[in-house]
């Protein structure tokens, strides 16, 4: 707070034909009409410039990541999601709703549900992300009475792992300029523009340069783009990932170095302490979903390799999965019981090629219909 | 909505075009105040209510002052104006924040209260336009200004656009005499105006968003213990950031307002490169701190009655001022740090008055400067004081177990960028921005804009509201 007799020198002293006082140096009176003056330049072409200078840069940005392999695809936003999220207030009540982390999200094919099931389900699942908070909230809506298959990632599902936190909150206070912000955008910039992907933003193409470590300091590596995405959240594993050995290699690295301790992971007990609470939590869910004849059926879909051998030494099945359903008396489908689902190529150990999800989903469907929702099923 | 987004670019556009069609001026107001409610609108429909209730009991609150004949009267009207803006203001902003407190007091005297939650949305930008309506009727009362003419004028002024919702904080002296003539930017005024907005956007998406905001989270909203490198790096990151988020903003207002053909004021001067806290308060949110100077410290008493009545109405303005920016003892922590450097900065210039600094003295006690703002930074970022004490343990060496949190990349980014904004500021403290482009070859500024609008699309902003609007 300055004072009204302030003796400091004075912004407004500056010996340059711009030079205009502010508020600062008028205490106590009415402020007149502020001076804007415009910096005598030729302003046509500057802007014409660089507006031109702007495009180009932009071309050739887009052009860079074009021949990296990068093709346009919708950004998998909250604001996606909450489209699909309000087909459930907006007739949908009785849709089939997938709810799981990457797995369900990039290997189930919506198309080929539809095609097999005569109607599209509604893709709620998110990366890196446990299904609990969605599924809570499916739990405390009255208007779902449908189908939910929940997908079980072992390491995100039993530690409670959200990586995308906020899409319940986002979806319930989403405002009127968000709304049309991810309608433009999903319209006129994703569909256009292949470096429209987090994964290429200035800031994430700057960090992951070869920087010297800094002593004493260990991060996990940041997961690089794995999929693409189309409207409606029909999702698939990125071609360049199976195709591009440099890029698959790179890709298992990553998971490879999630695999290795860190020191903010939790001790052993407390991470046992976490998988009892987050399967309580999913039992007391599911509970209240088939306490008004929602059917929900847990699925773990296939992992392999170095993935694969973490999972079992980390979550293995009796401690976790097999756990999970003896204590919600939910049915599942684990991948290992059933050969329709093994035999895939996982290029990343994670998730189905694209060339392979179609025959995954149909696999996985066929199983549902005839074990489990199918007319000759006993749910 | 939010200036860094999709939205904005349609909205403003159709404002641009709207606004340049042969109209009555008269057509071309409602225009802009049938827009400026969509704009507030766009974040929660039912608040623009608010919007209307400031501005109805204003307008009436004026025109009271007007006719009133007996001084008690005319105050009678002054204080409804300020009950009702305050009114608004405490009960939004500051509920939950009485409740809190009242609780932990009956606890502390052994009475269990326990209140129903007080679920309340914090209407966005409430802070700058219940300042901004008060001081119409403020000016009024003290004979400063008479009332506007039209109410049209008047609700244009409350709720014009590019100020709404995080200022700069306007006078109605300054903007409603701007409505009484049409007004349509000149072809240089709107090259330039889309100029600053470039700028302004450029500061909050690319430098406040992408590259300061990250350092500053992952000390501050992480429960790890920061040394002295992070718990600075942290806090330099967060002064840059909030600099650029801040004065981002009313740059790219300012720049909305002349695309339009309207001036708006200054709110920031280079303030990093402030000698001294009275300094600092003329360069930063300049329309704030001499808000509150002729609204509150000269009311107050100001300098008039003696040295203890000065530093007392210094400490309240500063501890009230603190108390504007959020609902939460942290920030009357801050401005009550504010007051007291200013203070002391008082009572040394009254102790050594004839001191004139040589240039390396000047230079020195503008890094003091800046400094101490920063440790004043940590009760604004932090959220807790436990969490304000562990970074400040953390800057002054304290936290001697600590593990590095930051990784070589965001140590580099923050001194690159503050370092390039404290040196801005410093070469710019004695000009103008608009001196410096003047003077720039036109060859350069072009190539600039350029790469700012490539590095604000590139940067791929995720539309985060500005830190200032939860204000």
């Amino acid at each position: 707070m300055h004072s009204s007799t302030s003796s400091s020198d004075r912004v407004g002293e500056v010996p340059d034909r711009y030079a205009r006082q502010t508020a600062a140096d008028r205490p106590g009176v009415a402020q007149p009409v502020p001076l804007r003056p415009v910096p005598v330049q030729p302003w046509g072409r500057i802007l014409i410039g660089a507006v031109l200078l702007s495009a180009l840069l932009v071309a050739g940005w887009e052009e860079y990541w074009r021949a990296y392999g990068v093709r346009p695809s919708i950004a998998n936003t909250y604001g996606l999601w909450a489209i699909q999220r309000r087909r459930i207030d907006a007739g949908e009540g009785d849709a089939t709703v997938l709810l799981g982390a990457s797995r369900l999200y990039f290997d189930i094919q919506l198309p080929v549900w539809e095609r097999l099931d005569g109607r599209r389900p509604i893709q709620l699942s998110f990366e890196g992300t446990s299904p609990l908070t969605p599924l809570q909230d499916l739990a405390d809506d009255p208007k779902f009475t449908g189908r939910v298959l929940i997908g079980v990632s072992p390491d995100v599902f039993f530690t409670g792992f959200k990586y995308r936190a906020g899409a319940v909150g986002y979806a319930r206070k989403e405002s009127p300029s968000q709304r049309i912000g991810q309608w433009l955008s999903m319209h006129l910039i994703e569909p256009y523009f292949a470096f429209d992907d987090s994964d290429y933003a200035l800031q994430t193409v700057l960090a992951r340069q070869a920087w010297p470590a800094r002593p004493g300091q260990r991060s996990r590596m940041r997961v690089r783009k794995l999929a693409e995405t189309e409207a409606d959240r029909n999702t698939h594993l990125w071609d360049k990932v199976d195709t591009d050995p440099e890029y698959r290699a790179l890709a298992r690295r990553i998971w490879l170095n999630h695999f290795e301790p860190y020191d903010d992971d939790p001790p052993p007990e407390e991470a046992l302490k976490t998988e009892k609470e987050q399967i309580d939590l999913n039992v007391k869910v599911v509970a209240k979903l088939r306490a008004r004849g929602v059917k929900v059926l847990f699925v773990r879909l296939p992992s392999s390799g170095a993935y694969l051998e973490f999972e079992k030494r980390y979550f293995p099945r009796v401690r976790t999965w097999d756990a999970l359903l003896t204590a919600s008396g939910a049915p599942g489908i684990h991948f290992e019981d059933y050969p329709e689902l093994q035999g895939y190529n996982l290029p990343e150990w994670s998730h189905v090629a694209h060339n392979q999800a179609d025959r995954l989903t149909a696999a996985l469907y066929g199983i549902i219909q005839r074990d489990f929702w199918g007319p000759k099923a006993a749910d | 909505m939010v200036f860094n987004s999709l939205t904005f670019v349609v909205f403003f556009a159709c404002v641009l075009a709207l606004h340049s069609l042969p109209l009555p001026w008269t057509a071309k107001k409602i225009n802009l105040l049938i827009a400026s409610y969509l704009f507030y609108a766009a974040w929660n429909p039912p608040f623009v209510i608010l919007l209307w209730v400031s501005t109805v009991v204003d307008w009436y609150a004026a025109q009271g002052l007007v006719k009133a004949q007996r001084a008690a009267t005319r105050h009678a009207w002054m204080l409804l104006s300020v009950i009702a803006n305050l009114g608004l203001l405490g009960y939004f902003k500051y509920g939950q924040f009485v409740l809190d407190n009242f609780t932990s007091l009956m606890s502390a005297v052994g009475i269990a209260y326990h209140p129903a939650h007080y679920d309340i949305v914090l209407p966005v930008g409430i802070s700058f336009y219940t300042f901004a309506t008060m001081s119409y009727t403020l000016d009024v009362y003290l004979r400063r200004a008479a009332p506007a003419q039209n109410l049209l004028d008047y609700a244009l002024f409350v709720t014009f656009f590019p100020h709404l919702v995080a200022g700069p904080i306007m006078r109605p002296t300054e903007l409603v005499p701007q409505f009484a003539q049409p007004r349509r930017a000149s072809g240089q005024q709107l090259r330039f105006g889309l100029a600053l907005m470039t700028l302004g956007l450029f500061n909050k998406v690319v430098l406040a968003d992408s590259f300061l905001a990250s350092a500053a989270e992952r000390v501050y909203d992480s429960d790890k213990i920061p040394g002295a490198l992070d718990a600075w790096a942290a806090t330099l990151a967060f002064s840059g950031q909030i600099f650029c988020d801040f004065a981002g903003y009313s740059t790219t207002a300012i720049g909305a307002a002349l695309c339009l053909g309207f001036a708006m004021p200054d709110n920031f001067r280079f303030p990093y490169a402030a000698v001294g806290f009275t300094d600092f308060w003329r360069r930063w949110h300049i329309t704030l701190s001499s808000w509150l100077r002729d609204y509150l410290y000269i009311p107050l008493g100001g300098n008039r009655h003696g040295a203890r009545r000065t530093y007392a109405a210094l400490m309240m303005t500063m501890l009230l001022g603190g108390l504007w920016h959020g609902a939460n003892w942290t920030f009357v922590a801050w401005g009550g740090l504010h007051g007291v450097y200013l203070a002391a900065e008082r009572a040394l210039r009254a102790r050594f008055a004839n001191y004139r600094p040589g240039p390396v003295a000047f230079v020195a006690l503008g890094l003091l400067t800046y400094m101490l703002v920063n440790v004043t930074w940590v009760f604004f970022r932090a959220k807790t004081f436990s969490k304000a004490w562990i970074v400040l343990r953390g800057m002054f060496g304290q936290n001697a177990a600590a593990k590095p949190i930051l990784a070589t990349f965001s140590l580099i980014s923050v001194a690159a960028i503050v370092g390039g904004i404290v040196l801005t500021h410093w070469l710019m403290r004695a000009r103008t921005l608009e001196s410096v482009v003047a003077r720039a070859p036109a060859v350069a500024l072009c190539m600039i804009w350029a790469l700012m609008a490539f590095a604000i699309v590139i940067a791929q902003g995720a539309g985060n509201a500005f830190i200032y609007f939860q204000f």
